[in-house]
């Protein structure tokens, strides 16, 4: 068998996975380009550093990188991984705990393209496929507020229960290759300057898709921009539905005016929702401090995103109710909720959301719907006054099957003509949300 | 803001999203609606807005501008309740007494839409939470005041 072809065939081969190895090993360990390799050391300029300030309001990083009662940035929040849970870091400008070391360069790989110094790749859970869009300016800002405007805090950054092999972090980088954009934001020339402004912080700083785009098989956004037609279409995260943001008649932002968009971000509510769910951290930390031009820029963008008809269904009208109380969940309803959200479902805007219409009571997915009823929803902190009226928990008071008849009732009652509640779904629901339990909902990708 | 209470109007300086309740007790010292959760969920803060039972602690003040707001204190002003009160009386259904004023503006506001309610409307109306256990009492003196002799 001393062939002389095989030995040539077998040498070619060795040689090109040797070469493909090389590549490969340069290419997840190589330092992305950075325009600011130049500059070294962050301006303390405090027009600068409120500047970026407000990017990093916008970009929400307190929402993951604080717990409370800890020192801001100082990281911490868990998340959970396909693979195993992680942890915010630190963030702030300590040397040894934080991110004190690193210069503008090293910021701006971390944040848009999730490298930290050395080549480590970061978790996606961090949000780069989206801050990748942030422009020059907001970037140098961004670090110029955390080297300048942050506290250092040493807490100390605390390790992934990841296991071996899992945790290595170079696949990410292939990941990356595939899924994660590298550019920052381009303007649309054949569009006006408020939507762009409104596109590049919807997909940018404010990484909106995070939650409201659906996700595919390799936890990837399946569409980053207006380009693809599941952006911002509703996706299920963490237990809670988070709905289309789409021109959607029924479970999107198609009822929903530019100026009812804006006082739901700068308000917490209007006459259609309030902000529940994930969303109060969103606007508790992030949405109620943008300025009025750039929650007009965003509603602009938002209502220019079609719906789609065949995913919504046929457009939600009012239809009085039924007066029978013999159906399912209709006493349960009348005792226990119809005091703030009405008799006739309409709720006592703005304060009491309705219920006839609303995206819970419409959208296929029901976990928005049975999360809140489980568990309430969190205090809404409007301009530094803690909300007047709260949905409070009934996880103690209604069985699963009760819950589940009174949101059955809901979602076919007024118009409303979403599918039946089942308990199960409920007592699911109902164990991942007991922090005590043995599976609970640990925060995913935000 | 201007508000009708119990047939008169009272000026109101409060915010928007200020409960009822508040405005009801605190600002205008009409005491006799209790405050009992907050939540919605026990009713000792019921009153009626034109003729409906609602729950003050969760109705913003806003929300009760240019309609008729009746309390406790007025309830006897009303033929229907000057009945239950009557009825209440009669059947002794207090005991501490704390949730009765929320008791009987629900038992008015029932009365007054159904005038002779059957057993099952009586119970799916009557929902307030009583800590002492007056339920029966409350119920015989429903059951009485159903009767359409009584009317
Ligand atoms: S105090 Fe209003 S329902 Fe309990």
């Amino acid at each position: 068998m001393n062939n002389p072809r095989f030995a040539r065939t077998a040498g070619w081969l060795l040689l090109a996975c040797l070469v493909a190895a090389g590549v490969l090993a340069w290419y997840v360990t190589r330092q992305p380009a950075t325009p600011f390799a130049q500059e070294s050391t962050a301006s303390a300029d405090p027009a600068l550093v409120s500047r970026g300030e407000y990017v990093a309001r916008l970009s929400d990083c307190v929402a993951c990188h604080s717990l409370a009662g800890k020192a801001p940035f100082s990281g911490g929040l868990e998340m959970a991984t396909p693979l195993g849970n992680i942890h915010a870091t630190n963030i702030t400008p300590d040397r040894d705990a934080g991110i004190g070391t690193y210069s503008l360069a090293d910021f701006d790989r971390a944040v848009r393209h999730g490298v930290a110094p050395g080549g480590k790749r970061l978790y996606p859970a961090m949000p780069y496929p989206s801050y990748a869009k942030l422009s020059d300016d907001d970037i140098r800002a961004l670090y110029a507020f955390f080297m300048h405007g942050v506290q250092p805090d040493k807490q100390a950054n605390i390790p992934s229960d990841i296991p071996w092999p899992l945790n290595l972090r170079w696949p990410i980088a292939l990941w990356n290759g595939v899924f994660a954009p590298t550019a920052p934001y381009a303007a649309k020339p054949n569009q006006d300057a408020v939507w762009n402004r409104g596109a590049y912080i919807v997909q940018g700083p404010g990484h909106c898709g995070s939650c409201h785009t659906p996700r595919g098989l390799a936890f990837n956004e399946k569409a980053l921009d207006e380009s693809g037609a599941p952006y911002l279409a509703g996706g299920l995260l963490d237990g809670w539905y988070a709905p289309s943001l789409r021109q959607d008649h029924n479970t999107g932002l198609g009822r929903w005016s530019e100026a009812h968009i804006v006082q739901f971000l700068k308000t917490g509510r209007n006459q259609h929702a309030v902000v529940y769910g994930s969303m109060t951290e969103a606007f508790n930390n992030s949405t109620q401090f943008m300025t009025d031009d750039d929650l007009a820029a965003i509603a602009r963008y938002l209502k220019s995103l079609p719906g789609d008809p065949q995913r919504d269904g046929p457009p939600w009208q009012y239809v009085a109710a039924d007066t029978r109380q013999d159906i399912p969940g209709a006493h349960t309803y009348a005792t226990r909720c119809a005091a703030c959200h009405g008799s006739d479902g309409k709720g006592q805007p703005e304060w009491m959301p309705p219920l006839a219409g609303a995206t819970s009571a419409l959208a296929k997915e029901n976990a928005s719907a049975i999360n809140i009823t489980l568990n309430g929803s969190q205090r809404i902190v409007a301009a530094g006054v803690p909300d007047a009226y709260r949905m409070p928990a009934f996880r103690e008071q209604l069985s699963d099957t009760q819950i589940a008849e009174v949101l059955t009732y809901v979602r076919s009652t007024w118009g409303n003509h979403a599918d039946a509640v089942d308990a199960k779904a409920v007592g699911k629901l109902r164990g991942h949300t007991d922090p005590a339990s043995a599976s609970p909902i640990i925060l995913q990708m935000r | 803001m201007e508000l009708r209470i119990n047939q008169k109007t009272y000026q109101v300086d409060a915010d928007a999203d200020t409960p009822l309740l508040w405005v009801i007790r605190d600002d205008l010292g009409l005491t006799g609606t209790k405050y009992g959760c907050g939540l919605a969920q026990c009713g000792a803060c019921s009153v009626l807005v034109d003729g409906n039972v609602v729950r003050s602690c969760v109705t913003p003040v806003a929300g009760v501008v240019g309609r008729e707001v009746t309390t406790i204190e007025a309830i006897e002003d009303d033929e229907v309740g000057k009945r239950v009160v009557a009825t209440w009386v009669e059947y002794q259904v207090a005991q501490c007494g704390y949730c009765q004023s929320g008791q009987v503006v629900a038992a008015t506001a029932l009365l007054k839409h159904t005038p002779a309610p059957s057993d099952a409307q009586i119970e799916a109306a009557m929902i307030n939470l009583c800590r002492c256990g007056t339920y029966n009492a409350i119920h015989s003196a429903m059951q009485a005041l159903a009767k359409p002799e009584s009317a």
